[in-house]
């Protein structure tokens, strides 16, 4: 049943993922939620909690405002924080409750954007999906919300879209010669740079979380988007060596070992959103069966140390902790991606 | 009195017993108290099933990786279909769990299920699905656990209600003259005037936070009366009382002496007659050493902060915030001793918006913070690390609890490293 998970933890949730990926803008984030996402957010998805500000809250629904549909609290609530806190601006995100009773976010959010002058949007999310959903759509939503075209472009500027701790908390991204960073979405970054973004011609997605905002940008503001290393223009057979994890990352590290050593990497996609992100050799898995029955017949498996637990014994296990994955127990391990030697090395 | 809109409120000023209007709500990164998880993996052998969605499976399901039981720990998803169609909650519920206990290498003999709010909402028809689990693996013992945030505003929280489902397993046993403790997480420490009075004239102890086997579980009905020592254990243990006629004596851990009394007496113990001079006599010590620096005390440390604000306040000690976001009703007579002797000191919510930028401009005072919470709060490293009274009672709890203090105020603390986390007292693979 692709719904039982025997040991492996799932995934960071899309509303964890929502939250990540909006961080450092200065908006002010509510999930919707009675209990617990913030805390399971805070704890165990976000390493930027203790020390950097961000202002992220519940809404602390009970039975009686889901029952009743009482979005006037919800409403009062958000405009009170707003005026205290004084964001740049308000995001909103769902949980099941009020995914069930067809809470309309969207009208909420223009009410709130009334009463409060801010932008307010909503970012669709119901926690039943994993956080490149929630990413993806934060962005996404940021971007049709708050970009506006621009009015000079940057010779060889660039922006990355798709990074936030969950994939990229060590990843020291390298800017090719000639290219100048514009902005970063959205780690070890600011809002005022990531508003820059249109003045930038190009983007360049390093996880599956940028990839709807950089159809966005290119549809509405004419730019053209690559993928981390162009992983996909190198070519990998079918092999029993399997990367396991998000398509981006995957499909980027198989690259980099195809082109140093010549060895061929399948990858097995166990994150949500895979079009466009796989090659013709490579798989996408949901749920802990499949991924099983998927590295069954493995010689080497790369991925985070909790698919050990579920590896055929004789396979070669390589470490690549993940922290949407298994979050704070190897945090330590968690490599420079751009730094191949430091995690895979052949004789 | 009204409700305050604001982060802190004057203990004089404030509404009893929930000084706070609701709102948005913060949460801060300290995590030592324990959740359901932790909880649950007091039954020995017992295996966990969660079913819900990712999101909301991802705090619990991490929370066991972090003790290092993901093999005691198994997950059912939830997915939009399953909220669409009739029936199909409980098909994926009471299959889900099926395939869960099938796929596991040995049959637990033990089985919490925690569905959600979901469940609640969708109107899913939990018996059948308990009677269906019970004729398919008529070996194991089902727990009724349930992970529904969403009623604890008004009613009773999740973690009460594990506490009451897990007791519920407990058979009735025999009396053999000995007394269970039951309902708080930590273990009884050896300054527990309840387990040195008790023991001193031969009564044994059986300790639910100290059970090793799930016979020592099983065995805590056999005693002649249970002693509850947390406030989230009492709905439990009184069931429990209730359905195996025995008596229960409340007894969480405070600071006040007459309290203290009354509780070891209605147990048969005798409080030691030099407590009071001994207890005062440290206090006075310690009052040296602190001199007029500032003390904040937060909820999580012990059942009674109230009661130990008073305690210290009426020793002279500057305690000045006490972070709370409600007062425990039993705490009425130490609320309004407070309000009536100690008027300005401040009350501080942990969960309202403004927590996220703790206001850390007050005095230059070296701050003793009591709790974890109120550590961050205060952005302190000099800190009591305690949830739940430490397993401490009596005067013997209140002498250790001074030595602590003590200890805190001299020795700082890696905050950062320590509160985020989680369970304090637990297996921690971190």
């Amino acid at each position: 049943m692709k719904k039982a998970y025997k040991i492996l933890p799932v995934y960071t949730g899309d509303v964890s993922g929502f939250a990540s990926a909006l961080y450092e803008l200065g908006g002010m984030l509510v999930i919707h939620d009675p209990s617990g996402c913030n805390s399971t957010y805070n704890t165990h998805d976000e390493v930027r909690w203790y020390k950097q500000e961000a202002l992220i809250y519940i809404s602390g629904l009970n039975d009686i405002d889901a029952i009743t549909g009482n979005d006037g609290k919800f409403t009062a609530d958000i405009v009170r924080a707003a005026e205290e806190m004084k964001p740049k601006f308000i995001a909103l995100a769902n949980s099941p409750l009020p995914y069930l009773n067809g809470t309309d976010f969207k009208g909420i959010s223009k009410i709130v954007e009334d009463r409060t002058g801010l932008p307010c949007f909503y970012v669709q999310t119901n926690a039943m999906h994993d956080y490149t959903k929630g990413a993806s759509e934060a962005f996404l939503a940021f971007a049709k919300k708050m970009l506006k075209p621009a009015d000079r472009k940057i010779e060889g500027g660039i922006n990355i879209l798709g990074s936030t701790p969950l994939d990229h908390v060590n990843t020291g991204f390298v800017i090719p010669e000639g290219k100048t960073l514009v902005s970063n979405w959205a780690y070890k970054t600011s809002l005022e740079d990531v508003m820059k973004a249109t003045q930038a011609e190009l983007n360049i997605v390093v996880s599956s979380t940028g990839l709807a905002a950089a159809e966005y940008m290119k549809k509405e503001f004419g730019m053209p988007y690559g993928l981390m290393g162009s992983y996909l223009d190198v070519k990998r057979e079918e092999s029993h060596n399997y990367i396991v994890g998000e398509p981006v990352i995957s499909g980027y590290v198989a690259s980099q070992i195809k082109k140093k050593y010549g060895t061929d990497l399948n990858v097995i996609a166990t994150t949500e959103i895979t079009d466009g992100l796989l090659a013709d050799c490579d798989r996408k898995c949901h749920g802990e069966d499949e991924i099983r029955q998927a590295l069954s017949d493995a010689d080497m498996i790369i991925g985070d140390p909790l698919f050990e637990l579920i590896a055929p014994k004789n396979a070669k296990f390589v470490r690549l902790p993940h922290f949407a994955m298994s979050g704070r127990l190897y945090r330590k391990e968690i490599p420079d991606l751009m730094r191949l030697e430091d995690y895979y090395n052949e004789p | 009195m009204p409700t305050s809109n604001d982060d802190r409120i004057r203990i004089a000023d404030a509404a009893f017993p929930k000084p706070f209007t609701g709102g948005l709500e913060f949460n801060a990164p300290a995590h030592g108290t324990w959740n359901i998880v932790h909880i649950g993996f007091k039954i020995p052998d017992a295996h966990q099933i969660y079913i819900c969605a990712d999101n909301c499976m991802r705090g619990v399901v991490m929370t066991a990786a972090e003790m290092g039981e993901l093999s005691r720990f198994s997950s059912v998803i939830l997915e939009e279909d399953d909220m669409v169609f009739a029936g199909r909650l409980e098909e994926s519920t009471l299959e889900g769990v099926t395939d869960v206990l099938n796929l596991l290498p040995e049959m637990p003999p033990v089985a919490i299920i925690f569905p959600v709010c979901v469940h609640k909402f969708m109107g899913c028809d939990i018996n059948f699905i308990y009677d269906e689990l019970g004729k398919r693996f008529p070996d194991v013992k089902f727990v009724r656990g349930f992970m529904d945030p969403v009623m604890q505003k008004r009613g009773t929280t999740p973690d009460q209600r594990l506490r009451k489902a897990m007791f519920d397993i407990i058979p009735e046993g025999k009396k053999d003259g000995s007394v269970t403790v039951i309902g708080c997480d930590m273990p009884l420490s050896d300054d527990n005037d309840i387990k040195i009075l008790l023991e001193k004239k031969g009564i044994k102890i059986r300790d639910e936070a100290s059970c090793k086997t799930l016979e020592e579980y099983y065995d805590l009905g056999c005693c002649d009366s249970l002693v509850c020592s947390y406030p989230a254990g009492l709905l439990g243990s009184t069931a429990l009382a209730k359905r195996i006629g025995k008596p229960l004596t409340y007894m969480p851990f405070t600071f006040g002496y007459d309290a203290t009394d009354e509780a070891l007496s209605k147990i048969g113990a005798t409080p030691d007659p030099d407590g009071r001079m001994l207890c005062d006599n440290a206090a006075s010590e310690l009052k040296m050493l602190l001199g007029d620096n500032e003390i904040a005390i937060d909820y999580t440390a012990v059942p009674r902060p109230l009661s130990l604000a008073r305690f210290l306040i009426s020793r002279g000690f500057n305690v000045k915030r006490i972070y709370l976001d409600a007062v425990d009703p039993d705490e009425k007579e130490d609320f309004e001793w407070l309000a009536a002797n100690a008027p300005d000191t401040m009350l501080c919510a942990t969960m309202h918006v403004k927590g996220r930028r703790p206001d850390r401009s007050g005095s230059d005072s070296k701050i003793l913070a009591i709790g974890q919470k109120a550590a961050w709060f205060e952005g302190t490293e000099f800190f009591v690390n305690m949830i739940e009274g430490g397993g401490l009672y009596g005067y013997a709890g209140i002498r250790a609890f001074l030595r602590l203090m003590e200890d805190a105020f001299l020795v700082p603390k890696d905050t950062e490293d320590i509160i985020p986390r989680k369970g304090l007292g637990c297996a921690c693979v971190l």
